[in-house]
């Protein structure tokens, strides 16, 4: 009722953690029945350990949040070492999220993690970081060097490739186009929005870098605008992704073209609210007489 | 260090008002109670309408076999709510979160706190009552009315007032003044406003005093998954860029952290 099948993998349900919002797994598994869920996108990582941004990291906003963490992350080879062992043993999938400056980082990147073995679905481009110089997002607002960087990495994998997309541009179906044709598996979209919080009282910004990515129920219905205008633009699978918080916001989504969701800024706030709404979607399909949530996909009257 | 957290649905017992605009409340919380260490925080829903993306992390005041207390001044829409909770209202927390405090047997403890930061320091002030520990205990505010113990210098405890309406007229540091020693035995146990804190680091570090302070830092999880909450480290190897070294998480490196290691108080 709830399964989905990207590629050659079985997901027990649409929902997935999105990246930065579940660390590595292994923190909330330790008090919540992590899965129960479809799967979980972990936090970006890079070649190299990042220290990240200097604080303040996050401000709070009306229905939403704005971070710029600057993609602190343990780098590949430590990953590898220290949570690719949990994450194997795992009764769910999980999708590693990779960042990077150059081609050549994404592609060492998941070379590294190709040759050990890890029992990972697939992998998520990080093409839209919004908070660090180069973070990958001269690739998310570049059709051409979008297609370039799938084309790269779709020849040393066989696993499933997900390019995240950015809400930052003219056209995300452009961009899509240009990772359909490159050979990516499927999309992700959307990543955060540039946004900006001021602290009245110092007139300072309420983030370091002064912009940071807005999240939350707030940008939702620009997600499900940039999922539609996707999802009419390619053939391939859709991971929508912007503020779920109820098992009506997830059939929002599918309705809007997407296969799969996931779950952000809201982990936050209720650490277990996948796996809750892993059974309010189930009570919805029943108490609607839905019999699988795959035809609900485009399902939509316009 | 954080092997057991829960996220439990505690019942409130009872709100009842401290000291002005400052708040005590009780929650039958056995789960977290009985794992809790003093300094250690729990990350608070204050209702179940939240609309709001971030829970609000709170020390924990006193704890017992079932109950655990938190005190809050009233500043902003979440502590106006759960002012209002009612009596066995049912309050979705996490916890317990963070490190703790440590290092008390050692040393001759003085414990300062000031404004909301009291939490902590009267939760080991309590805990070192129980095992018969002596120390001293510094509390700083502006004026009287937001004490709400008494000035009692006979057995180790020190109002401080800007305003000089209770006790020592001035700020927490000259207590400390009159309480230090250069006996190299005594260990300072802090929590407090970020002025307060880094006038008790400017002291630590010029007097050689160790000193352990519990930050407060802008947080959304608890529980290091967000990375929001940093607290910047003296990290003496620049050159070499890695995770965690220079900026340190208030939420699972934290909230307690030797004064020497970090760079400022003021986040």
């Amino acid at each position: 009722m709830l399964s989905v099948k990207i590629k050659d993998t079985v997901f027990k349900n649409p929902i997935l953690t999105a990246s930065g919002t579940f660390g590595y797994g292994d923190e909330v598994g330790k008090f919540i029945d992590i899965e129960k869920l479809g799967g979980v996108v972990t936090k970006s990582v890079t070649l190299h350990p990042r220290e990240g941004n200097p604080q303040p990291r996050i401000a709070e906003t009306s229905s939403g949040m704005l971070n710029s963490i600057g993609l602190a992350n343990l780098g590949v080879e430590e990953y590898c070492t220290s949570k690719l062992p949990y994450l194997n043993q795992l009764d769910t999938n999980f999708i590693i999220n990779i960042a990077g400056y150059a081609i050549e980082d994404y592609v060492k990147t998941l070379q590294i993690l190709e040759s050990n073995n890890g029992s990972h679905s697939g992998y998520e481009i990080n093409i839209s970081c919004p908070n660090v110089k180069q973070g990958g997002m001269e690739f998310g607002v570049d059709p051409i060097m979008t297609e370039k960087l799938t084309k790269e990495l779709r020849k040393h994998t066989n696993k499933i490739l997900i390019m995240k997309l950015s809400p930052n541009v003219t056209k995300i179906e452009d961009i899509a186009k240009a990772s359909e044709i490159g050979g990516a598996d499927c999309i992700s979209a959307i990543n955060t929005l540039v946004g900006m919080g001021i602290d009245v009282k110092t007139r300072k910004p309420k983030i370091n870098t002064v912009y940071g990515g807005l999240s939350g129920p707030a940008i939702k219905p620009i997600a499900l605008a940039n999922v539609h205008k996707i999802y009419k633009a390619i053939s391939i699978p859709i991971i929508g992704l912007g503020g779920i918080q109820s098992a009506e916001d997830i059939v929002e989504f599918i309705l809007a073209g997407a296969d799969l969701i996931q779950i952000g800024t809201l982990n936050y706030k209720e650490p277990g609210i996948g796996v809750r709404l892993v059974s309010d979607l189930e009570n919805y399909l029943h108490a609607n007489n839905i019999n699988s949530i795959a035809d609900l996909k485009g399902n939509l009257n316009i | 260090m954080q092997s057991n957290i829960f996220q439990e649905q505690a019942k409130v017992v009872s709100t009842k008002q401290i000291a002005d605009n400052t708040f005590e409340t009780t929650l039958f919380s056995p789960d977290i109670s009985g794992h809790v260490k003093p300094g250690q925080f729990i990350n608070i829903l204050p209702s179940n309408n939240w609309s709001y993306m971030m829970r609000r992390p709170m020390s924990v005041a006193s704890q017992n076999s079932d109950c655990i207390s938190i005190i809050y001044k009233v500043v902003g829409e979440g502590t106006r709510l759960m002012k209002g909770w009612s009596e066995n209202q049912v309050v979705d927390i996490l916890g317990p979160l963070g490190n703790f405090w440590t290092g008390y047997n050692e040393y001759e403890p003085i414990l300062i706190g000031g404004g909301v930061g009291i939490a902590p320091i009267i939760n080991l002030k309590n805990h070192l009552d129980s095992l018969s520990i002596n120390c001293n205990l510094i509390m700083g505010s502006r004026t009287k009315n937001e004490h709400f113990l008494n000035h009692d210098p006979e057995n180790g405890i020190y109002m401080t007032t800007d305003d000089g309406s209770l006790g020592i007229h001035g700020t927490v540091i000259d207590g400390l003044r009159l309480i230090h020693s250069n006996n190299n035995k005594q260990k300072i146990f802090a929590c407090g406003p970020p002025g307060m804190m880094e006038a008790v680091k400017f002291f630590s570090d010029d007097n050689n005093v160790i000193c352990d302070l519990a930050i407060e830092t802008i947080m959304a999880c608890g529980f290091g998954i967000c990375q929001g909450c940093t607290v910047e480290l003296n990290n003496t190897d620049t050159k070499k860029t890695s995770y965690r070294a220079k900026y340190a998480l208030g939420c699972i490196d934290g909230p307690i952290f030797r004064a020497k290691d970090i760079k400022t108080c003021y986040l």
